[in-house]
């Protein structure tokens, strides 16, 4: 009759088909099943006939309205809510009964699995299931009194933005690909704190920020005569009483007076800012001073904008009840107007860097003006980035052009991806090759290759690459030659042809230097001299030569003391196949 | 800034140019965030001649936050709980539709013109408001019935609302009391 599902699953698809608001109160899960038992005591006397029926209905109705999952302060939603709980709660009964179970879980359960079975229609015994007024005012007063957890500052520090890939790194593939190409274009970001005014604060913070970076005090002190006139606008054409916007306007004035003081020292200037963003007095009364210039300049210039009002409430209800609100997130049509009021006549560009499901592998970015997106930067004035992610804003900064970078960071940069230095790193990686090659000078007997041997060499050694060069993959992929695994090939060849001085004499001669490596060739104890062994210095010689192998030294050999016939393992060279073939597929990135 | 500035210029806005039918006073010199307010309600509606005391409480984060403002007289009234400490059903009170440059003064008139015009629609007594729009002559009765009985007289706040109600009783006010110092708690955290 029914497959219990688990109940979590439930809630999900409530949360999702009815939106709950998301100023629910957090309600503990632990309350649906006791009520449930509840109910419970009342089906005995009616048997299992209260599909809705008036009685039990409403019962069932009101006491669900306390579980998490039904609790929604607006009324239409609860009539809503409710109505399949009611439905549900009939079968509840019904599955107690012939099942005889008893738990709590096993009501719980049941909740799910009906209402798979029936989709059935919300308004199903609605009347019955009005709240008490007493009810409304409890969760009103919750509703009222919730408020989200909110960490960190305001404003926070300067970041790496590789932070961000590491928290997408179990997202969604898209997630995945955009933020692992991020740190290519962007290289810090600085979080500010979601409490819904994280658009406003970014975009203050950017501009105070943006104007240290000038170091032109000539240019603040302008900026606070332009907004000084822009006093007046917001007294006659935004409506707002001077003592209203007296308190805001005065925050922003009194720090940019402290910037241009500051403005030799950008660091300490940059300080300032950060520890007034950080107060939440001044930083929400310098946002607000912002909020009412983007919503005096809507309804100025209502002829541009008004057709981009999508507000039930028409211009002045925008005004009202999202651009003069605190806590309420900047939209589009806000960032269009606070970019038009305050940034565009300094002469600033703000580009948005979108994060979000839309296919692509790169962020999207979006400039502000638009006219800046087709102009070169370089004829563009400061920019102030933003990335947005669905609800929120941070400010992002970008790779700022750094020089040549030193060749220790060859391995970092690698990982990072950046074309830049791929090419920059190219010249460092070949001079260590050459030190490769300078070890191998110093094998006794060091000549070049006899040329009929290094056909068969090639086929049967092709293990020693790995040994001969510290960083095989960064060379592969740094390297400017075409077919980087050939060029490495010709360094077990040069060391082939040592005859017969294995193993006594070479292998003092490059074990220090060459990596530790395990090998699957091993040498037997009358190899070893005895001061290696003591001074533990002593490693296998990770080299192989076919003179060697077929040797009866080799511990493969027929003729050797330990022989040890070589087993055959596929997985040994299934192992390097692919590392190979990633080499090659990097280095064509 | 901080909210004491933007207090004192509301309180010399209020004084200057005072709502009608509104007088305000601060029960203590030294706390400008607590304000005493008598409402005399206006001719028009049915509380008149009734004079309610209303509470008025800025919190710290002021103006960033909106007031709390309750009355301290008991009013038969949809929007507002039928209790000695009465909260005020008023969309722009509400933190979601609180707006920084919001002046008191508007507040106040918003709430002086709930008297007039109660919003049935948007209840906190649903019993009241079901009267309110299904049987309005039972409705004005007991509103008026209420008006004698608590809203005549010198107005009284706080503590001393509870005496005035007469049939609180002691138990009563200290329910108040603790209601309001938790109220405060809440607006301090």
């Amino acid at each position: 009759m029914y497959e219990p599902d688990p109940a979590a699953q439930f809630i999900h698809q409530v949360s999702a088909g009815y939106s709950l608001p998301q100023t629910l109160p957090q309600y503990t899960f632990d309350e649906t099943p006791l009520r449930l038992t509840d109910r419970r005591g009342r089906g005995g006397g009616g048997g299992y006939g209260g599909l809705g029926g008036p009685g039990v209905g409403g019962a069932a109705g009101r006491s669900l309205l306390y579980s998490p999952i039904f609790s929604t302060p607006a009324s239409a939603n609860t009539a809503g809510v409710v109505g399949p709980a009611s439905s549900t709660a009939g079968h509840g009964h019904f599955n107690f009964h012939t099942t005889s179970a008893t738990t709590a879980s096993a009501l719980t359960s049941s909740v799910p699995a009906t209402t798979h079975h029936r989709s059935s229609p919300p308004h199903f015994a609605i009347q019955k299931m009005e709240p008490t007024p007493e009810d409304l005012v409890a969760q009103e007063a919750a509703a009222r009194e919730y408020q989200p957890q909110l960490e960190g500052p305001f404003v926070g520090e300067k970041t790496p933005s590789t932070a961000i890939t590491n928290e997408y790194a179990k997202a969604d593939p898209i997630y995945i690909q955009k933020t692992a190409v991020l740190p290519q274009t962007y290289s810090h970001y600085r979080p500010i704190q979601g409490d819904g005014n994280c658009g406003w604060r970014a975009i203050a913070f950017g501009y105070f920020e943006t104007l240290v970076k000038g170091g032109n005090k000539g240019q603040i002190e302008a900026e606070k005569r332009r907004l000084e006139d822009l006093n007046s606008y917001i007294e006659t054409i935004g409506g707002h009483s001077q003592y209203v916007y007296a308190d805001f306007v005065e925050e922003t004035f009194l720090l940019l007076d402290r910037v241009a003081a500051l403005i030799g020292d950008p660091e300490q200037a940059m300080r300032e800012v950060y520890a007034t963003f950080n107060n939440s007095e001044i930083g929400n009364a310098i946002m607000y001073h912002f909020r009412l210039l983007a919503s005096s300049y809507l309804k100025g210039n209502q002829d541009t904008y008004a057709a981009f009002v999508e507000h039930e409430g028409g211009v002045h209800g925008y005004c009202s009840s999202v651009l003069e609100r605190h806590q309420v997130e900047i939209d589009h049509l806000g960032l269009s107007l606070l970019v038009d009021v305050l940034l565009k006549p300094v002469g600033f560009v703000l580009k948005v860097a979108y994060l979000d499901r839309s296919p692509g592998s790169e962020v999207n970015s979006y400039h502000l003006p638009e006219e800046a997106r087709d102009r070169h930067p370089s004829t563009l004035g400061p920019i102030i980035h933003l990335l947005y992610r669905p609800d929120h804003y941070d400010l992002i900064y970008p790779v700022e052009p750094e020089p040549i970078p030193e060749p220790v960071n060859v391995q970092v940069h690698r990982v990072s991806f950046s074309p830049t230095f791929d090419i920059a790193s190219a010249p460092v990686a070949m001079p260590s090759y050459g030190i490769n090659m300078g070890v191998l000078g110093m094998l006794p007997g060091f000549h070049g290759p006899p040329p009929g041997l290094a056909p068969t060499l090639l086929d049967t050694s092709p293990s020693p690459l790995s040994a001969y060069s510290p960083s095989p993959t960064s060379t592969w992929i740094t390297s400017p030659f075409p077919e980087p695994p050939q060029q490495a090939p010709p360094v077990s060849v040069q060391a082939a042809p040592v005859p017969m001085s294995i193993p006594i004499h070479t292998a003092p001669a490059v074990a220090p230097a060459a990596p530790l490596q395990t090998h699957p060739l091993r040498f037997s104890e009358y190899c070893q001299l005895p001061e290696y062994v003591e001074n533990d210095t002593w490693r296998e010689p990770s080299f192989q030569t076919s003179t060697f192998r077929n040797s009866h030294f080799n511990v493969a050999h027929y003729n050797n003391p330990n022989f040890q016939p070589e087993e055959y393992r596929p997985d040994a060279e299934d192992y390097d196949a692919p590392q190979r073939g990633s080499g090659k597929k990097r280095a064509s990135v | 800034m901080s909210s004491s500035k933007r207090i004192t210029k509301e309180l010399n806005d209020c004084l200057n140019s005072p709502p009608p039918s509104i007088t305000i006073s601060l029960p203590s010199e030294s706390n400008i965030s607590l304000w005493h307010i008598t409402l005399t309600a206006p001719p028009e509606s049915i509380y008149s001649p009734g004079k309610f005391g209303l509470v008025v409480q800025f919190p710290p984060e002021y103006p960033f936050k909106p007031p709390t403002i309750t009355f301290a007289t008991r009013i038969y009234h949809p929007n507002i709980t039928n209790e000695s400490n009465g909260s005020i059903c008023l969309s722009l009170l509400k933190t979601d539709n609180w707006k920084p440059s919001t002046k008191i003064v508007t507040v106040l008139e918003a709430i002086r013109q709930l008297l007039v015009e109660p919003q049935p629609d948007d209840p906190l007594e649903t019993r009241i408001a079901e009267q309110y729009k299904n049987d309005r002559k039972e409705f004005e009765k007991e509103a008026r019935a209420y008006v004698g009985r608590y809203a005549k007289g010198p107005v009284k706040f706080g503590t001393e609302a509870g005496a005035a109600g007469g049939g609180g009783g002691g138990g009563g006010e200290g329910a108040q009391q603790q209601q309001q110092q938790q109220q405060q708690q809440q607006q301090a955290s």
